[in-house]
């Protein structure tokens, strides 16, 4: 069983295609990374998944029931954490959390000690009568996340959960994602454009451009489908070269070794384990390591291969002349 | 149920943690009639109108003195003896003077002769409610029993009038509370109800609810029951605060029953109008769209509707917006049961009318509200 099925999405807005086919089947329980710039489709995708905008055509389901026909089913089993912020900054937490409790029919008590329970999760307990304006990002981020997770889910779908974020609240709701997704089980869907957040988040991840899906695997799965190995520099004297270079090359894991003047430039699967063999091995010539660096193949790495760039910024919305952004959203399109 | 009073809640909090909100809505409307009330009255007063007395003879004098005894009595013009006629008319164009009175050389001797002694008057048309209020001032003070020649009389003969009116003495600025209450009732829902859809949508929040299991009829219900709660609260401490400032005391002219009416009117004509604000902003999402809009309904509605002027004086097309304009009825049924002692009879009419707007309007604002982004 699927906690998400889509099955060749469109979305089309006038002449853009947002959404291009995007067939995609996630399994209960995963963490599941759309990975991609802004502006690549993530975001509408994660809309009609939710119900908030219809597709042109395809189907999708979310924990069995079709976004299109059975709305409230999809409503009630999923909680959402949208890109923006967007509890009132007028209301205190406490008042929030029992707000969308209220929402999906939970009872006085009931309410009361879930919302305790998810606001010392996320360690807002203590400013729960505060209002959100007086919050920082941080904690407006986390106080998001336990909305979400108010009426006991079985699906999170966070769209951009960290953007806007410093790193170190960043690493709080990574730890805190970590923490809700093995203590309830669920399956989460995240969209990220940040490379690292979906490597220490997924188990798999799709990489969307253009609204198109065009790589899906694990982590591991997408580095090894990539040519692209670890650069490894070594900088070495008191050795002939070209002995060192031999040396080298002979180590099972490295590909191809470049010389330039004192230095090993060595193209190198897993470079992080091979560098104290390769070090051990030209010490034993007599050789002087002076100097060791290391470019691990990264997800970026991986996105380039597969876009063909490197993660580009989103395109301006348009917005009618005459009227700026204060007209009906579909009139600004 | 619960999520509706869910919304209802959430909307109430948010307009109590914005006071200055709470004071504006209260206390624009009873600016307005301060304002109002004081700068255009009834009745013009005061207005400066200079003489230039070139005849000098016992004729001129007898004009002198019944323009003086305007000034005295009902006080309508400020009699200014002027020598030069070329300064009275340089100080009518420059709006010194709202009128220039010429008695003639030769007025005197033409009175006592029995021909037609004429007096000139000068009027600065521009300001044209000051010029008839002027004109007919100096015309009944010259045409009284003494001086039957002078050429500005316009009656010779005619029944005098004795004007009974038929409730108690009301002032300009009392006539204005119906209208003062509809246009806290108006600002009121502007600033709750669908008001708070556009807010939502500017800063992203609608979003989040959308997101949840609220159907739309929640979520307008919802908004228009609490907008309809503060707004009717604010239509009575305006009514009460409107009372006590033209010294009207209502509470001790209105029985419970004619409260009671009132109140039925105060929340029909503000059910109508949270229905409409939802047809016109529903889909609106920028507030200062809603701020311009905000302006030109308030003209729209407001002036058309006998609150400030009689319906019947209007032009055809102005009298046919009129007679669907909402806060036509409002006016009529406030202002029957506030001055007139009316029962249900009188207003039975405005408020049938009143009540079938409210619910069409609430109908269509639902079904113009889109639950989706």
């Amino acid at each position: 069983m699927y906690a998400i099925e889509t099955e060749n999405l469109v979305k089309k807005y006038g002449r853009l295609t947002a959404l291009d086919g995007v067939t995609l089947n996630i399994p209960e329980g995963d963490c599941f990374g759309l990975l991609g710039p802004n502006g690549a489709g993530k975001t509408t995708l994660i809309r009609i998944l939710t119900t908030l905008i219809r597709p042109t055509s395809g189907m999708a389901k979310v924990a069995g029931f079709d976004v299109l026909k059975e709305k409230a089913g999809v409503r009630s089993a999923i909680g959402v954490v949208p890109q923006a912020m967007t509890s009132d900054l007028d209301l205190t937490g406490l008042e929030i959390m029992d707000i969308y409790a209220r929402f999906y029919g939970m009872g006085k008590k009931e309410r009361r000690e879930r919302t305790d329970e998810l606001l010392s999760m996320v360690g807002l307990r203590e400013r729960a009568g505060d209002l959100i304006a007086t919050y920082s990002g941080g904690m407006r981020r986390r106080l998001e996340i336990a909305r979400g997770l108010v009426h006991r889910p079985s699906i999170l779908i966070l769209d951009e959960p960290t953007i806007g974020l410093d790193p170190q609240s960043r690493r709080v709701v990574w730890e805190l994602l970590e923490k809700f997704r093995k203590g309830d089980n669920l399956t989460i869907l995240l969209t990220t454009h940040y490379m690292e957040e979906a490597e220490y988040l997924s188990d798999h991840v799709a990489i969307i451009d253009y609204g198109r899906i065009v790589a899906l695997d694990t982590v591991e799965g997408l580095k090894k489908a990539i040519p692209q190995k670890d650069t490894m520099e070594l900088t070495v004297s008191n050795i002939d070269m070209a002995k060192a270079r031999e040396a080298v090359s002979a180590h099972q894991s490295v590909g191809s070794v470049a010389v330039n003047e004192g230095t090993l430039i060595i193209s190198v699967d897993n470079g992080a384990n091979a560098i104290p063999e390769l070090v051990d091995k030209l010490r034993a010539m007599n050789a002087k390591v002076t100097r060791v660096t290391l470019k691990e193949q990264t997800l970026e790495d991986v996105f380039i291969h597969f876009t063909g760039r490197p993660i580009r910024e989103e395109e301006a919305r348009k917005v009618s002349f005459l009227l700026g952004a204060g007209v009906p959203r579909q009139w600004g399109k | 149920m619960n999520r509706f009073k869910a919304i209802f809640e959430r909307d109430l909090r948010k307009f109590i943690r914005n006071p200055l909100v709470v004071a504006m809505s209260v206390l624009m409307p009873v600016i307005y009639l301060v304002i109002l009330g004081n700068s255009f009255q009834g009745e013009l007063k005061r207005l400066p109108v200079a003489v230039v007395d070139q005849d000098n003879g016992p004729g001129a004098e007898g004009v002198m003195e019944r323009l003086s005894a305007l000034e005295a009595g009902p006080r309508t013009v400020e009699v200014i003896k002027v020598s030069s006629q070329g300064f009275a008319m340089e100080g009518l164009r420059e709006g010194v003077f709202k009128g220039v009175v010429i008695i003639p050389p030769g007025f005197s001797r033409d009175l006592a002769r029995g021909s037609l002694a004429e007096i000139g008057l000068f009027l600065d048309n521009a300001e044209t409610i000051a010029a008839a209020t002027v004109q007919s001032a100096i015309a009944r003070a010259v045409s009284e029993p003494g001086m039957e020649f002078v050429g500005i009389r316009e009656e010779r003969a005619g029944a005098r009038l004795r004007p009974i009116e038929i409730y108690r003495k009301i002032d300009y600025d009392q006539t204005l509370i119906p209208g003062v209450v509809i246009m806290a009732i108006f600002l009121g829902a502007m600033t709750t109800g669908a008001f708070n859809i556009v807010m939502d949508r500017f800063l992203g929040v609608e979003e989040s609810y959308f997101l949840t299991p609220l159907t739309k009829s929640d979520i307008v219900v919802g908004l228009v029951a609490s907008g309809l709660l503060i707004t009717t609260i604010i239509a009575v401490v305006v009514l009460f605060f409107s009372s006590l400032i033209s010294g009207i005391y209502l509470w001790r002219l209105l029985t419970v029953d004619g409260f009671l009416l009132m109140l039925a009117v105060i929340v029909l004509s503000t059910l109508g109008l949270q229905g409409l604000m939802f047809v016109i902003m529903g889909r609106l999402n920028h507030p200062r769209i809603v701020g311009i809009l905000g302006g030109f309904m308030n003209v729209i509605f407001f002036f058309p509707s006998g609150a400030i002027y009689p319906t019947e004086s209007f032009p055809a097309w102005l009298k046919a917006f009129a007679v669907v304009n909402p806060e036509t009825y409002s006016v009529h049924a406030l202002r029957a049961l506030m001055f007139k002692g009316a029962g249900f009879g009188a207003v039975k009419g405005d408020m049938a009318f009143l009540a079938v707007f409210a619910v069409l309007a609430v109908i269509a604002g639902t079904a113009a509200f889109k639950r989706e982004l």
